[in-house]
């Protein structure tokens, strides 16, 4: 900002500013809003079945005797709601919103958003009471049955051409990190998804090139879908709410750049030992280990950012989430890098030491950062604040106990169980059993999970209830810069 | 970088890559492996599925059991443990019989979906039906899997089967499990002591009198039940239903890693 503005000037552009952003959000609310609550009963949806299954392979008598809840359906159902229904949706609630944000333009016809979030809905709906049924197709994140692919292509069809409307119709001349990020998310996935559906349901390709197409698309969803708009949003979020610029711009383009050419490249390393040819598994190892370059970038770039702030973290509810994601990221991602390693793979692979991993990515990282953006976004977009501080102390403790407590006790059980599995002496039946006591504290780390979002929805529902007190307009943050 | 055309670009060609690499350049390699035929007179492997073993694939697809069992086998470079002298070793997979050598992509050319799953909290499945041929040993573990391995933690696939009144004889599917498993299938049934006292008092000594046993004492009515769960019920049976005879047939049509084939040496 050029420096001989006057108080008066300053005061006038801080109003400028502030009815535009509110102009800006009035655009969104509808649509957004649609988005974010379905996200959250997908949630809730997802947690129920996580619970089911969890529980199930600890207690082989739980709920037996129905097809519809057999653990290899339940299992299946849990993703589909988990994954295309709440990290999805979430996902697109916060392309939306930023990408209106940060153009600083109003979303145009917002209406055909809510067809968009219909089909959405219908899809995630037939995907996960399709399997339940019978229907599951056993493609791992492509569990859904055939005739629900074509609703969320429709769906996303309309939202990937909004947001590059909105992004076209850009008043702001600067193109933030976030907005290259969403960019990239609303162009990749449409793309990984027909051609997965396409290789895999429409026109089957041979053997084994199912499952290489398989993996390609299924690390891509977390790899080029989720992470970089949870990773744009945290890029977003903690310049905000501190009242700092991000620390360097570019690291920022490293960051991006190193992802969108290493992550693409990583999926194989699901397949390592498996029979495919071994280039293969080998270019994604070093895709893989590439990914340290992204990963550090962003790693650095938002400490640096958050260097002198960490205190904040005592009073913003949206930045402690979005926080603790961003350094769940970090984690995951040199895990995973080190994960890609043949002698690595060798035990962690077909063991819960995957499963742990897979959930500090997608609920750790990804998860905790649409907390985040949630905490911070309703507000500005029903015009209350959060009525319960306390619900939100409630959700932010079971989920960051809950995640803890899920990680490290399969982490541990799981590697034990990939070495105990790598020696042919150890009898099956040993390994299952010694997993019992892993499998239950992971069922412990489920239901305080599932407390947490019990009491994000009681919060969600209560906001736009109308319950919590009005916010008195333009740029408020839980803690005033410099404040 | 405020140009949209930049990162549009920039998208395109960094994910093209991966496409190329990952996606179409694997379609074309593998896309066209045929069976293998070690000479005329040699049969070609491996095989389509056929009939109910066909049906089979779609149970065990619509059920998700490859997210408990893999079908793929590893090479002897991986799983290495440490034997009683100390000495490191490799190769469990194939020490475990899952198979005779690694799988390559050529075992799979007719798998459709191709099932390599990812987890093993059960073993691994590619020669199943090399490994356990036994048809009545499969059903009965998955009617129940309690009742060939007391720890396991699969599901029970009891509505698989169906249980139904005896009329004239036993058919020759009938499952040949004690009454504990079959009395309410999927899950370990017992007798009430109310139950278990008016039996023995109906047929307790008819009962006893075959293996010998007092029910007058505590010990030998307890081991009378033992034994008295264990014997098949009289008036009912337990038979697979379609989707129990296809998944069966599914699974001994499993014999992945059974033929040799050149290109999988190790």
């Amino acid at each position: 900002m050029p420096a001989p503005l006057t108080s008066e000037m300053l005061e006038a552009n801080r109003a400028r500013s502030a009815a535009e952003r509110a102009a800006i959000d009035a655009s969104c609310r509808g649509p957004v809003l649609a988005f974010a609550v379905s996200a959250v009963f997908w949630l809730l949806m997802g947690s129920v079945l996580a619970l089911i299954a969890s529980i199930k392979l600890h207690s082989p008598y739980f709920l037996t005797g129905s097809a519809e809840l057999t653990f290899g359906r339940v299992r299946m159902a849990h993703l589909q709601a988990v994954g295309i229904g709440w990290a999805s949706l979430a996902t697109v609630a916060a392309a939306l919103w930023q990408m209106c944000r940060l153009s600083r333009a109003e979303l145009i016809y917002p209406k055909i958003l809510y067809l968009a979030c219909a089909l959405w809905n219908v899809g995630t709906l037939l995907a996960v009471f399709g399997i339940i049924f019978g229907d599951g197709q056993s493609v791992e994140w492509l569990d859904a049955p055939r005739y629900a692919p074509p609703f969320f292509i429709a769906a996303l069809g309309i939202v990937v051409a909004w947001v590059v409307a909105v992004f076209r119709r850009r008043r702001e001349p600067h193109v933030y990190v976030t907005q290259w990020y969403i960019l990239g998310a609303v162009f990749w996935f449409p793309w990984m998804y027909l051609v997965t559906v396409f290789m895999i349901f429409w026109a089957p390709a041979t053997g084994v090139v199912q499952p290489i197409v398989n993996w390609w698309f299924g690390h891509n969803t977390l790899g080029l879908w989720f992470t970089p708009v949870a990773v744009g949003t945290a890029y977003y979020l903690i310049p905000k709410i501190i009242g700092r610029p991000i620390h360097s711009y570019y690291l920022s383009i490293i960051g991006f750049w190193a992802l969108a050419l290493f992550y693409s490249w990583a999926g194989m390393h699901h397949l390592i030992g498996g029979p495919i040819p071994g280039w293969l598994a080998s270019a994604s190892t070093v895709g893989s280990m590439m990914m340290l370059i992204p990963v550090l970038a962003v790693a650095i770039n938002h400490h640096m950012t958050m260097r002198g702030h960490f205190h904040r973290l005592r009073y913003s509810p949206a930045l402690r989430f979005t926080v603790f994601g961003a350094i769940a990221y970090t984690a995951v991602s040199v895990q995973g890098s080190f994960e890609a390693l043949k002698d690595f793979s060798e035990v962690a692979h077909f063991t819960h030491y995957t499963v742990a991993h897979a959930h500090l990515g997608a609920y750790g990282f990804v998860t905790m950062i649409y907390f985040g953006l949630f905490y911070y976004m309703i507000p500005r977009l029903t015009g209350r604040e959060w009525a319960s501080p306390l619900l939100i102390r409630v959700h932010f403790w079971c989920a960051a106990v809950g995640i803890t407590v899920y990680f490290v006790a399969l982490s541990i059980g799981g590697w034990w169980q990939g070495r105990m599995m790598n020696n042919p002496d150890v009898p099956f039946g040993k390994i299952v059993t010694y997993l019992l006591p892993y499998l239950f504290t992971r069922s412990v780390a489920g239901v305080l999970l599932t407390v947490g979002h019990l009491a994000f929805a009681v919060s969600f529902i209560m906001n736009l209830a109308g319950w919590g007190k009005r916010r008195s307009g333009g740029p408020t943050f839980f803690v005033e810069p410099g404040g | 970088m405020d140009r949209g055309m930049v990162i549009f670009l920039g998208a395109l060609l960094t994910f093209s890559s991966s496409w190329l690499g990952l996606v179409l350049f694997p379609f074309w390699q593998l896309g066209g492996e045929k069976p293998y035929q070690k000479d005329e007179t040699d049969d070609p492997y491996p095989v389509p599925l056929q009939g109910l073993a066909l049906a089979g694939q779609k149970v065990y697809q619509n059920n998700g059991c490859m997210y408990c069992h893999t079908q793929q086998v590893r090479s002897e470079r991986f799983g290495n443990w440490w034997d009683a002298n100390g000495e490191q070793r490799t190769g469990a997979d194939i020490r475990r019989s899952y198979g005779q050598r690694r799988t390559v992509s050529r075992d799979y050319i007719y798998d459709n979906p191709t099932m390599l799953g990812t987890m093993r909290t059960g073993p691994d499945l590619a020669n199943i039906g090399v490994r356990n041929p036994s048809a009545p040993w499969h059903h009965t573990h998955l009617l129940n899997p309690r009742s060939a391995n007391a720890w396991s933690i699969m599901p029970s696939f009891a509505f698989f089967y169906t249980r139904e009144k005896v009329v004239g004889s036993r058919s020759d599917k009938a499952l040949s499990l004690g009454r504990e498993w079959t009395v309410n299938p999927g899950y370990r049934w017992k007798p009430s002591a109310k139950e278990w006292d008016a039996l023995l008092a109906a047929q307790g000594p008819a009962l006893a009198a075959q293996v010998g046993l007092d029910p007058a004492s505590a010990e030998g009515k307890k081991q009378l039940l033992d034994y008295w769960l264990t014997t098949p019920e009289e008036d009912y049976q337990v038979v697979p239903n379609a989707d129990g005879d296809a998944l069966v047939a599914y699974l001994l049509a499993l014999r992945k890693a059974e033929v040799p084939l050149p290109e999988a040496k190790e």
